[in-house]
């Protein structure tokens, strides 16, 4: 290998690895959930260290809700456990008039 | 859970604010959830079924608290706040599920998530009356007043556990991240979102984002059950090699086994925690009763989760296979109303009636009636009858007892009268058992047959509960594991004749006879017999004759070796002949076939000279002259009368093995029943066939040399056809006379 190129291969290689690196991070990051403020019901920001409406509980609704679409996570099996199907007549079809829906609220 | 309409507060059962809130509050009990704790909020836990939010509604009609509007009645949603989604149950590593089910309890609803979360800390209870206040934790949030939380995705199992680790625990003895009560994938570092991702399928129109894990067909739980079934299988993993997982070869298992049989019914053999083995309302309270120890009452469990171990039940599912399962015995109470339906009763209902015969029960532990004389079931059915005089819900007042499978009501005179129970609440569904899976070491099956088919085994004769506390003495009643795979009881009986006597000892059986022919042998001789005295000219049998033999003979032999592999589960001797099983089942029922087709020739070829003569008397009178070891001139005909009555027992033997063979190729589309009984007959002949083959082959060589090369040539002597078979040599040479020119 001649001389001059020496250099020249180190600075590429030296930035192909800083490449890797700030993909490897970008890519560590991008799945991760960013800092954000906390919110209260209404939808204000919490902040503990001013103080600003520290005395309040944060709302998941408000808080995640502001970037993540709550309603459309809450549609899960999990949240409605029959909650989405829930009528007073639900059982009279099958003569079990007092089982209201099919999932835990409501099925007892 | 009460309607949202109701009538009358004798209508209204446990409101949504109680499902949320309720359950004891006593230092012991309050990290533990109820209802609300493990609904991770949202959904009924935000908005009533008008869809508007409990606290701004009730706030602006506080009135709603004092109606009989099941959302609202007795309910505090404008102090308490309402449950909204908590993301942090799930998805933050150590979240304090405890704390969560504490400010459930007391009320603090809108303060859980920032309690639990150790986000902040909240002092005062709505239960009591406080205004809660928060103090955040100042250490976790950035300069800027942002939070920066290390949330977890997919959400770790642990997480999950908070309530399937309970919940389940109770259902099925399950149990993660538990050494003892292992799991093969959680042992090679599975987590629950491995098999139960967010559905992301445009198909179902379910999108990841909404929160609809993967599920497989549960029994009993029946929520989204258009969603069931998407969960990957074993079989999908397995066979494509999924992460890792390795295939499997099964050669030692039967084809039929893989097809009737669910993965987990060999796979979870045992579990090691206990889980629930039903369940008490009569004192008002849910009183669970962990898995019983049958071999020893006094040491069962103390409770749900306790370490013990335990074999499940097994049960027809929606699958169609056969999968272990844990069924939880309800015992409890309903009112037949003038409709016609068995309404349960509720806790309050149940809890009026105990309390007013309580001290006359004098149960041993007032938690625990276990009501089971019909005095004790007497006693709480009138103090029913009583207590639910002028509820409102009811047009007629008439209480059952449900339990073990029976009902129990008072007559007109105020007996108790004891019945099969028919109704919903007689009904028994377990639920299914899919977790904690044994490594394949550990399988049923691993140390052969014998795990399930033999006496000892749980699979057919383990004991299984079907009546907690039993009359007379409060004892568990118990039935047979087998009884509940779904075939008559007398089939089981077949089958466990044929699993726990015919098997083990048929080779018993063949030994005897083997012996027994020894015996002769040594105490008899070979025949002297002329047979290599004169050459053989006359053709005995002709070549038709003798290829129906040889065929009837090579088909044989192929079916009882097949046979016997199947009979003793030889794997090693599969393997080595024919592979897999499957290949061994085909040689098998070829083999049968072709027997078949060779017997019926036999009996087109021989069945005229086997129909017995006056003759055979004097034939069967001598003995054949078997014994003895001399030679004894007895009349016979083309066939003597042994050999009569053997053609004759192979045939009816043939019928037999052939017909319950033929139906035994389509087993696996048979019913249960049918098919027991099938193999059971079929196993039981075939092993008498054999038994007779054995004997017959040895008279056919070494008890009376010589005799085997009629099978080649066909040819005999002229001196000992005179002597052996006298009235066909006499037609012979008759024959041959006429036939001379
Ligand atoms: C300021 C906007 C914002 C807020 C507020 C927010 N998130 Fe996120 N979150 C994000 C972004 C951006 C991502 C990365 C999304 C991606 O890669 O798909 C993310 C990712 C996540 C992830 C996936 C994390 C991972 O490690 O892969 C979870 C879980 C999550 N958020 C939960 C929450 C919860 C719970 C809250 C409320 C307490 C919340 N987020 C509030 C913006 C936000």
């Amino acid at each position: 290998m001649e001389r001059q190129n020496v250099p020249r291969l180190a600075a590429l290689l030296l930035a192909g690895l800083g490449l890797l690196l700030f993909v490897s991070v970008a890519m560590a990051r991008e799945r991760a959930c960013i800092p954000f403020h906390l919110k209260t019901e209404d939808g204000k920001i919490i902040n503990p260290l001013t103080g600003e409406n520290a005395d309040q509980p944060y709302s998941p609704r408000q808080t995640c809700g502001a970037c993540h679409n709550y309603d459309e996570i809450t549609k899960g099996y999990h949240f409605q456990q029959g909650w989405d199907r829930i009528s007073d007549d639900f059982g009279k079809k099958m003569d079990k008039p007092w089982v209201l829906s099919d999932g835990m609220l409501g099925k007892f | 859970m009460a309607k949202k309409k109701n009538t009358s507060p004798d209508e209204i059962d446990i409101t949504i604010f109680e499902w949320v809130g309720g359950g004891p509050t006593d230092p012991k009990q309050i990290g533990v959830p109820f209802c609300g704790g493990c609904h991770p909020g949202g959904g009924g836990l935000e908005f009533d079924r008008d869809g508007k939010r409990y606290d701004q509604r009730l706030k602006a009609e506080p009135t709603l608290a004092q109606s009989l509007d099941g959302d609202y009645y007795k309910s505090k949603w404008d102090k308490s706040g309402v449950v909204e989604a908590d993301c942090l149950l799930c998805h933050l590593p150590g979240y304090n599920f405890k704390e969560r089910n504490k400010q459930l309890k007391m009320y603090n609803f809108k303060w859980a998530a920032t309690a639990a979360s150790g986000i902040g800390q909240v002092s005062g209870f709505v239960r009591e009356d406080q205004q809660p206040t928060v103090q955040y934790n100042k250490r976790l949030f950035n300069e800027d007043g942002k939070i920066a939380l290390d949330l977890a995705y997919p959400p770790p199992s642990e997480n999950c556990n908070f309530c399937h680790g309970i919940s389940d625990a109770k259902k099925r003895g399950f149990s993660w991240n538990d050494r003892r009560n292992h799991d093969v994938h959680n042992a090679r570092g599975m987590s629950c979102n491995d098999c139960h991702p967010a559905i992301d399928n445009p198909a179902l129109k379910v999108t990841k984002l909404q929160h609809q894990f993967a599920k497989g067909d549960e029994n009993v739980s029946s929520v989204r059950d258009d969603l069931d079934n998407t969960i990957m299988t074993c079989r999908d993993c397995h066979s494509q090699g999924y992460m890792g997982a390795p295939r499997p070869t099964h050669l030692g298992v039967r084809p039929n086994h893989l097809e009737k049989l669910a993965c987990e019914t060999c796979h979870i053999p045992t579990l090691h925690i206990a889980g629930g083995e039903g369940f008490d309302v009569t004192t008002g309270a849910m009183v669970n009763y962990p898995v019983f120890n049958l071999k020893d009452l006094k040491n069962s469990p103390k409770q749900i989760g306790d370490y013990f171990d335990w074999h499940p039940r097994y049960q027809r599912i929606k699958r169609g296979q056969l999968a272990p399962v844990n069924a939880l015995l309800g015992v409890f109470f309903t009112n037949l109303d003038k409709d016609g339906i068995y309404y349960p009763l509720f806790g309050r209902e149940n809890k009026k009636a105990y309390e007013k015969i309580k001290d006359q029960l004098q149960p041993k532990n007032p938690m625990k009636p276990e009501l089971h004389t019909n005095e004790q079931i007497k006693l709480m059915l009138t103090a029913l009858t009583e207590t639910l005089q002028g509820n409102k819900r009811f047009q007629q007042i008439k209480p059952y007892y449900h339990k073990g499978g029976k009902h129990y009501h008072l007559n007109d005179k105020g007996e108790v009268v004891v019945e099969d129970d028919h109704t919903h609440a007689g009904h028994v569904e377990g639920f299914n058992i899919n977790h904690n899976v044994a490594p394949a070491a550990l399988a049923l099956g691993a140390n052969g047959c014998g795990d399930c088919h033999s006496t000892e085994a749980h699979m057919f004769k383990g004991q299984i509960v079907t009546d907690m506390f039993g009359p007379p003495d409060g004892k568990p009643l118990t039935i047979s594991s087998g009884r509940l795979f779904g075939c008559q009881p007398w089939a089981f009986y077949l089958n466990q004749f044929h699993q726990l006597y015919l098997s083990p000892y048929a080779n018993i059986l063949m030994l005897l006879v083997v012996f027994g022919l020894v015996l002769h042998y040594t105490g008899q001789g070979p025949k002297v017999a002329d047979y290599y005295k004169s050459p053989p000219e006359i053709v005995w049998f002709p070549l038709s004759e003798r290829w129906t033999h040889l065929f009837r003979m090579v088909s044989f032999l192929v079916l009882a070796f097949t046979g016997y592999i199947f009979f003793f589960n030889n794997i090693t001797l599969l393997r080595m002949s024919f592979g897999t099983p499957q290949t061994a089942v085909v040689v098998h029922w070829v083999a049968g076939l072709i027997f078949i087709a060779a017997s019926i020739a036999s009996v087109a070829l021989w069945g005229k000279y086997a129909k017995f003569a006056p003759y055979d008397k004097e034939w069967l009178a001598k003995k054949g002259g078997y014994i003895g070891g001399q030679e004894v001139e007895v009349p016979a005909g083309r066939l003597n009368a042994g050999q009569k009555i053997f053609f004759w027992l192979t045939g009816i033997l043939t019928l037999i093995t052939g017909v319950t063979g033929i139906f035994l190729i389509f087993k696996s589309s048979l019913p249960l029943t049918l098919s027991c009984v099938m193999s059971t007959i079929h196993g039981f002949f075939a092993v008498v066939f054999v038994a007779s083959i054995i004997a017959h082959a040895y008279l056919g060589t070494i008890a009376n040399p010589g005799t085997w090369q009629v099978l080649v040539h066909g040819k005999v002597s002229r001196s000992w056809a005179k002597k052996h078979h006298s009235e066909w040599y006499k037609e012979y040479v008759k024959q041959e006379e006429e036939e001379k020119p």
